[in-house]
């Protein structure tokens, strides 16, 4: 510790001086947004009001009531939507993007477009209908800085896209609004990896909820058969369907609506490398544009369900330290490879961090670990490679885990009671973002963990010392 | 002391100069728990007074009696471990008597720096540092220190953290 006065933090700017009035004057022009945009954020209650009448009048043979309802909600609903609109809108004014919203509450939001992370256009499926996206507007440092614009026209939505990205003065490597879908000759043209096949997108899916599936199923099934060749077929049926099937198969069904989901989601999936980020294009009904920052990445996941095992495939995911949070609560990482082959899968990890491997010789805990794992102690794992920090977890799933030893936040070493008792401790590399994204070595051998632990901080300092340094 | 009992942090390469909590830390926490219990041993009285009758609440005295002093006892000896130590380029922060609990959080990724001080704490004339990253939900806490030994630290983090500053 020097004895030097403490510099004066308030002389150092921490950013760029405002150079324009910081609010633009009341008698600006706001742009507004699309008129549809109000029944398209309450479809969700539309569609279950719709229902609720038709059930109603299907129940109740009430024609003349579900009629009421729908003319009460219309009327209501498009009046409450032309009165918040006059309220929407947004301006671009100066280096600053100005969004205004609320009727009884007035929310005005301003977007320091000098911090701009990226720009990603989605279309989610009842925009689409109607020729309409929105901007997901993602500024660096963390929580209620990002901003959406929904919904404008496609065409409009890639303009603003442009526009905002030439005011925030990105590298001329950003290219301008990516062409319009299908007017590519060549489809796979500056793709990091060829688009991906249905055929195999389907067959990964289906193979990855395979096992859950096939679990519950059996497990019930036997639990339906002994309990029913006990207490009789009939009496089980009815006693345990409304408890326990119920629930089961409501679970069962969600997992099903998660495979077909996932499959929905990474449909067409596109990655390309442009410059210092990644361009990912992906969706077969809500077809989404995201901008992944290189330099932002803060770990890189390798996932290995069960049954991908025998071909190979992993999935690759990004973990970003500013990704769009819709709600607080979701740790988002990014898919950069919903399915590939080994040398698919280390393109795609070579050009999330410049150099990672994507094959890792990890070690694993101590032997007198592994009666608390059976399962999984094979395939548990530690390493400190040249450049990042690699845990390797998980049997149904198998999990690697790569953080850059720069993107490592803070350590932490934990010991249990048990742990203790066998000598034995958990070290935790926390990177930037959610709960969650942390990479975990569990039970390693308790000298071997404390100096891990040592070890980790030191090449974090030493890789975050190689780095221009940066702000945010 | 036999090896199994030796705390994780003792095994930390090199010398380490682990600074104490204040000497108060230790009556803050005991009379905290004996609050808590307090409020337990209250909700408990009223069913075993319906139950018991008058003798409702002397069992519910003698119980919060066992167990306010099985509870010092374990926080008398819980603020033992708590410790924190500089180094030159990070914070070392050790607590815990079942679970032991190692955080390093380097300087240069200390994103805010909070002072906090609740009732009793402040009756004591105690401070709780707390230091978050950007990694969220690994706030790290250092509590119960002298309020000019709190702004001290508080200001050689501020410091420390703004010259070797990492980002995310």
């Amino acid at each position: 510790m020097s004895d030097e006065p403490a510099p004066s933090l308030a002389e150092a700017p921490y950013g760029p001086e405002p150079s324009a009035p910081t609010a633009p004057p009341a008698g600006v022009q706001r742009q507004r947004l699309h008129p549809l945009t109000p029944l398209l954020e309450s479809f969700r209650f539309l569609t279950a009001a719709v229902a609720a009448a038709g059930l109603q009048a299907f129940t109740s043979r009430n024609f003349l009531f579900a009629i009421y309802i729908a003319l009460a909600a219309a009327v209501v609903g498009g009046i409450a939507s032309l009165i918040a609109l006059q309220y929407r809108g947004f301006v671009i004014w100066g280096r600053e993007l100005h969004i205004y919203g609320g009727v009884f509450t007035r929310s005005h939001r301003t977007v320091p477009l000098d911090r701009l992370q990226s720009v990603d256009l989605a279309r989610p499926i009842r925009a689409r209908l109607f020729g309409l996206a929105q901007l997901n507007i993602e500024v660096a440092g963390g929580d209620g800085t990002d901003a959406k614009l929904a919904y404008l026209k496609a065409d409009r939505a890639l303009e603003l896209r442009a526009e905002l990205l030439a005011i925030a003065g990105r590298p001329p490597a950003e290219p301008a609004p990516e062409p319009a879908e299908g007017a590519v000759p060549d489809r796979d043209a500056g793709l990091l990896v060829p688009q991906l096949t249905v055929k195999r997108l389907a067959l990964a899916s289906v193979l990855e909820a395979l096992p859950v599936q096939l679990t519950a199923i059996l497990v019930f099934g036997t639990a339906f058969a002994v309990t029913g060749s006990i207490f009789g077929f009939s009496t089980v049926a009815t006693t345990l369907w409304v408890g326990f099937f119920a629930p089961a198969l409501l679970g069962y069904l969600q997992s099903t609506v998660a495979m077909v989901n996932r499959f929905l989601r990474n449909g067409r999936f596109r990655i390309g490398r442009d410059g210092t980020n990644l361009l990912i294009q992906r969706g077969l009904t809500d077809t989404s544009h995201e901008t992944v920052p290189v330099d932002r990445v803060t770990g890189v996941s390798f996932d290995e369900p069960v049954l991908w095992r025998s071909r190979r495939w992993r999935r690759v995911e990004v973990w970003t330290a500013a990704v769009a949070q819709q709600s607080a609560t979701a740790v988002k990482s990014t898919t950069a490879l919903p399915v590939g082959e080994p040398d698919q899968v280390a393109v795609v990890a070579a050009a999330a961090v410049p150099d990672l491997p994507s094959v890792f010789a990890t070690e694993r805990p101590p032997r007198r670990a592994r009666w608390r794992m059976p399962l999984r102690w094979k395939r548990t794992g530690a390493a400190l490679t040249d450049r990042a920090f690699v845990v390797r977890h998980g049997y149904w799933v198998n999990t690697h885990v790569a953080v850059p030893y720069a993107r490592i936040q803070s350590v932490k070493v934990t010991q249990g009671r048990v742990q203790r008792m066998q000598g034995l401790a958990t070290v935790r590399a926390l990177a930037a973002g959610g709960l969650g994204h942390d990479a975990v070595a569990l039970h390693r051998d308790v000298g071997e963990a404390v100096a891990m632990a040592a070890e980790l901080r030191e090449r974090a300092d030493a890789a975050a010392a190689l780095e221009r340094p940066r702000l945010s | 002391m036999s090896p199994k009992a030796t705390p994780v942090w003792d095994l930390w390469p090199g010398d380490l100069q682990w600074q104490p909590m204040s000497p108060q830390l230790r009556k803050v926490w005991v009379l905290r728990s004996w609050i808590n219990l307090f409020f337990l041993a209250v909700a408990a009285a009223v069913p075993l007074t319906i139950w018991l009758g008058w003798e409702g609440p002397l069992w519910a005295l003698g119980g919060y009696a066992v167990l306010a002093s099985l509870r010092s006892w374990a926080v008398a000896r819980t603020v033992a471990t708590w410790g924190y130590a500089e180094r030159d380029e990070d914070l070392l922060v050790r607590h815990g008597l079942l679970t032991r609990r190692l955080s390093i959080v380097p300087y240069g990724r200390i994103q805010l720096i909070d002072l906090s001080a609740g009732p009793i704490e402040r009756m004591f004339g105690l401070t709780t540092v707390q230091v978050r990253t950007a990694a969220l939900g690994s706030t790290t806490e250092v509590p119960g220190l002298d309020p000019p030994v709190a702004s001290a630290l508080r200001d050689r983090l501020a410091v420390r953290a703004a010259e070797v500053r990492e980002g995310l």
